[in-house]
């Protein structure tokens, strides 16, 4: 579902000077599965996924989402994919309705069906009770509901979430991630990111680790534990050559 | 669930539209500053003004009612001259125009008389001494002095009426002479003027005839507050969204950005245009209120129907003005990662559309056609002309007729033009703010690039496009106070303006940017050797001095002998320096000093910055010719232009044909060394001869010019010049 092979993405510093951020990036989400991607604050976690969602263009190499290259079709891809970024991205004079409708209408999608639509989203992301306030109004758990029920509100096969428990305290990322969980039950592709990593290690199917732009492992949590004593935290510490906190 | 349909198109637009104007009035605060405060700006404006314009027509009238004239006068003649103006007073006929209703007369010793004036007690003193009257039967002229009261504010009606009478005194003494002399008194009167019709009377029908000029400041003002009206909605569109973290997830919705702009310009359009009827509608009503407190002549002008009329006017001609604001605010706004940095890029739009909403009240510039493609201007001339010919307020008022722009192909064509040229613009800004938003290392740069623009750049090579614009802007404002700023001597004036204009500027920037000075100033030997670069420069001197004489050939020709007043004033200057001081110092002052300083401006710190760092021919061919732009336009008089043009054409490709800036300094000082060495040269005989006959060079001097000008390109190209090595940075 979502396939990515030798990305690499290079800024331009404020020198002058070509920075790397990712650097030959290579993985795989296939249909159904939940993939975290980890890594430290500016690994190219970030740059990935909006490459992944077309925010960004490539340096080079190649990113597909059901089969839409982001470069040659970035339309499909967006079509194919709800993005949730480390801000909620949410409006705050809008109400969770005025924010998905809107939403809806931009995928074109027929207004019988999108009322359908949010009717369903609304109650499966408990979000009835709020439905008509302010969004600024909002707690941040609420909001990042509201958030993930704009992603789906076209009802993409594939999700791409960028730090979503960013903002959220420990019960409100528990409750995205068990979510997260449900969503991957009925069959989506999930490609998250996140530092919460105790809370993640066993919902996803796999993991990849970068750092400095590079993958520097990949695998299940099982993999990526084994020969090592602890869990994915301790492996991931290992893998990037840091302390265990 | 996926839409069957494609996505993208109006759908999209409107969806966006609907979010962002949702958003926008919710935020009460800025829905009041942008719709409800016009409403109560106007009548607050109208209030302070019509206090005002009521004082100052009830002045007017005072005066007209009280035209009365106090003089005093002094002096062996003064009783026989103060009872001549008191006969012919009391005539019925034969008086001059202006005549004051009341006049009085003291005669009093000069103490007294002083006294009076010094008093305020008179208007005017005139001390008449003996013979006085004689010298005014007879045949001479008779010296009068009048002393205005210092102590009354300058009033120009005092001296009108003392010239009145004094106008009356004149016309009975020739009339005397012609009779003694025996001659009809028609002599002196070819023609006669009598006015018939509705001709203006007092002086509320005078107030009236500035209606013109107020509706202009007033459409000049609405233009500025419909353009405020896009500020908020702009900055909330794009760098608002940035700020609140919500611009990524509307940049993956299934549309082409182009799209997303444009829906984001439908919302800012709405607010902008509901900005213009709020202020129209405000204008109308404030105006029918107005009518009402001021003098009748003056407000039968302002009847609510025309009124009402002159706002639907007003909105359609305004309509492709709300159009083109906000899709400039957009465009400024686009790139800013904020709230606050959006409103500073927003200070300069205001100047900007105040600048070209200024050029509508340029005289010369109404009805032509051009003026309607113009952005503000074009809007503000065909709202001014569609108010002037079917608004109606100009009713009883002809100079209000007379002032109505007529566009030379027709006001509804004048209106096609203001209506499609807005489209069009609007279209390609929207264009270009979608480059903008979907430049990625703007959408996704880091706050602290927000101050990079206040932060000293990197080393360069040479300057950027923009740095060379942006002194070249520089200097032109600079110029602009130094003409106004600068002492009248003409030599001082000059080294002000080269100072200010020129060197300030160029130092400013270039200690700014921290540039290559040797690749930016092409500071080097032409050639590379001595023997090459000695032929490169005398064939430089020959070209300037051959450039001039063939430059003032054409365009004496061209002017025919009709040159504008500045321009004439330029060349007695100059003339009369050259013939006052010393050569070399006037050879110094009008051809070294020019020379060394625009030419380290024009063909060193601008044309490199337009050519880059990476040139090609295309690329060098258009920096040649925009630094001649800028350099006619920094020489002001239009006359110039044409020549500094072509001047800016050769020196800019000499620069980059030798690599050298050198024989471009040499050229321009030749180029304006040689009229100071000819007239130096030339007899006095010969300049009243050459001033008075018709203007033109003889054929010889032409011949020789153009033998200069041969000549100094077989030199150039003798000298076999090296180009600059191509720098290997940015």
């Amino acid at each position: 579902m979502i396939e990515v092979r030798d990305l690499v993405k290079e800024y331009r510093a404020g020198s002058g000077k070509a920075v790397r951020a990712v650097d030959g990036v290579s993985f795989h989400v296939a249909d159904g599965e939940m993939v975290g991607l980890l890594g430290g604050n500016g690994a190219g976690k970030t740059t990935t996924m909006r490459i992944v969602a077309t925010l960004l263009a490539p340096t080079s190499g190649m990113a597909r989402v059901a089969g839409y290259d982001v470069r040659t079709d970035p339309i499909g891809v967006r079509r194919s994919l709800g993005y949730v970024s480390a801000t909620t991205g949410v409006p705050d004079r809008l109400s969770p309705h005025e924010v998905l409708d809107s939403f809806g209408r931009l995928h074109g999608i027929d207004r019988r069906l999108l009322a359908d639509r949010i009717a369903s989203l609304t109650a499966s992301l408990d979000l009835v009770g709020f439905l008509d306030r302010p969004c600024g109004r909002l707690s941040s758990g609420q909001r990042q509901r509201v958030s993930l029920a704009r992603a789906l509100v076209h009802d993409p096969p594939a999700l791409v979430l960028d730090e979503p428990t960013s903002t959220l305290d420990v019960v409100g990322a528990r409750d995205l991630f068990a979510m997260l969980q449900s969503l991957r039950a009925e069959g989506r592709t999930i490609l998250v990111s996140t530092h919460r990593l105790h809370e993640i290690e066993h919902r996803c199917d796999r993991f990849v680790i970068i750092d400095a732009g590079r993958i520097v492992a990949s695998g299940s949590r099982a993999e990526l534990v084994a020969e090592r004593s602890g869990g994915l935290e301790e492996a991931f510490f290992a893998t990037i050559g840091g302390g265990a906190a | 669930m996926r839409s069957p349909h494609p996505t993208g198109g109006w759908p999209a637009r409107l969806a966006i539209a609907r979010r962002d104007l949702l958003e926008f009035i919710r935020d009460r605060r800025a829905l009041f500053i942008t719709l409800v405060m016009p409403m109560a700006m106007y009548p607050l404006l109208a209030l302070s003004s019509t206090l005002g314009i009521r004082t100052a027509i009830f002045e007017l009238d005072r005066r007209a009612e009280s035209q009365r004239l106090d003089f005093v006068f002094s002096g062996t003649n003064a009783e026989p001259l103060a009872i001549r103006i008191g006969m012919l007073a009391e005539r019925e006929e034969g008086k001059p125009e202006g005549w004051p209703e009341t006049i009085t007369a003291r005669v009093v010793d000069p103490q007294s008389a002083q006294s009076l004036i010094d008093e305020g007690a008179a208007d005017a003193w005139i001390d008449v001494p003996g013979g006085s009257l004689s010298k005014l039967d007879g045949a001479g002229t008779l010296p009068l002095e009048v002393r205005l009261s210092t102590v009354r504010p300058p009033d120009r009606r005092v001296k009108e009426n003392v010239l009145a009478v004094m106008r009356g005194l004149a016309d009975e003494a020739r009339l005397a002479r012609l009779r003694r002399a025996g001659l009809p008194a028609s002599l002196i009167e070819p023609l006669r003027v009598n006015f018939s019709g509705d001709v203006p009377q007092g002086s509320a029908a005078a107030v009236r005839d500035i209606l013109p000029a107020v509706t202009a400041a007033v459409l000049v003002l609405l233009a500025l507050l419909t353009a405020t009206g896009a500020f908020y909605p702009a900055i909330d569109a794009i760098a608002g969204e940035k700020e609140r973290g919500t611009i990524e997830t509307l940049l993956i919705a299934p549309c082409p950005m182009f799209d997303v702009v444009t829906g984001k310009f439908l919302a800012v359009f709405a607010v902008t245009l509901a900005t213009l009827v709020a202020n129209a509608i405000s204008i109308v009503l404030t105006s029918t209120v107005l009518g009402r407190f001021l003098p009748g002549g003056f407000a039968s002008g302002l009847r609510a129907g025309d009124l009402a009329a002159c706002g639907l006017l007003t909105l359609i001609a305004y309509a492709g003005l709300a159009a083109v604001a906000s899709a400039l605010c957009l465009t400024v706004t686009a790139a800013a990662k904020s709230a606050k940095e959006a409103q500073n890029t927003l200070t300069p739009v205001v100047m900007l559309i105040a600048a070209l909403a200024g050029v509508a009240l340029v005289p010369g510039v109404e009805g032509r056609l051009w003026l309607p493609a113009v952005p503000f201007a074009g809007h503000v001339a065909v709202a001014k002309s569609m108010l002037s010919t079917f608004g109606g307020w100009g009713h009883g008022s002809q100079t209000v007729d007379d002032a109505a722009p007529q566009f030379s192909l027709g006001l509804p064509v004048a209106l096609a033009i203001s209506v499609v040229s807005s489209v069009a613009l609007t279209w390609l800004l929207l264009a270009v703010t979608a480059q903008i938003v979907a430049n990625e290392e703007i959408l996704f740069r880091g706050p602290e690039e927000a101050t990079r623009g206040f932060r000293r750049p990197p080393h360069r090579v040479v300057p950027t496009v923009w740095q060379g614009c942006g002194a070249v802007a520089l200097g032109l404002a600079a110029l602009w106070y130094a003409q106004g700023l600068a002492p009248g001597e003409f030599v001082p004036a000059l080294i002000v303006q080269q100072a200010v204009a020129v060197l300030l500027p160029l130092l400013a920037v270039a200690w700014w940017q921290r540039v290559d000075a040797r690749h930016t100033f092409a500071i080097r030997l032409p050639g590379g050797s001595w023997p090459r670069a000695g032929a490169a420069l005398a064939g430089a001197a020959l070209l300037g001095g051959g450039l001039f004489v063939v430059g003032a050939a054409v365009a004496l020709a061209a002017w025919r002998g009709e040159v504008s007043p500045e321009a004439r004033r330029f060349a007695d200057q100059i003339v009369d320096l050259i013939q006052r001081g010393p050569t070399w110092a006037t050879v110094l002052a009008l051809a070294v000093m020019p020379a060394v300083c625009e030419e380290l401006f024009f063909r060193g710190w601008a044309l490199s910055a337009f050519v880059g760092s990476r040139p090609t021919r295309r690329r060098a061919a258009v920096a040649v010719v925009a630094q001649a732009a800028a350099f006619a336009a920094f020489h002001l008089l239009p006359e110039r232009m044409p020549q500094t043009f072509v001047m800016g054409l050769v020196l800019g490709g000499l620069v980059l044909a030798t690599g050298s800036i050198l024989p471009a300094i040499v050229a321009h000082a030749a180029h304006n060394a040689t009229p100071v060495l000819l007239v130096a040269a030339a007899s006095p005989e010969e300049l009243d001869s050459l001033s008075r006959s018709t203007p033109g060079l003889p054929p010889w001097s032409v011949g020789v010019a153009l033998g200069c000008l041969v000549g100094g390109a077989a030199l150039l190209a003798l000298a076999r010049y090296r180009r600059l090595p191509e720098p290997d940075g940015t």
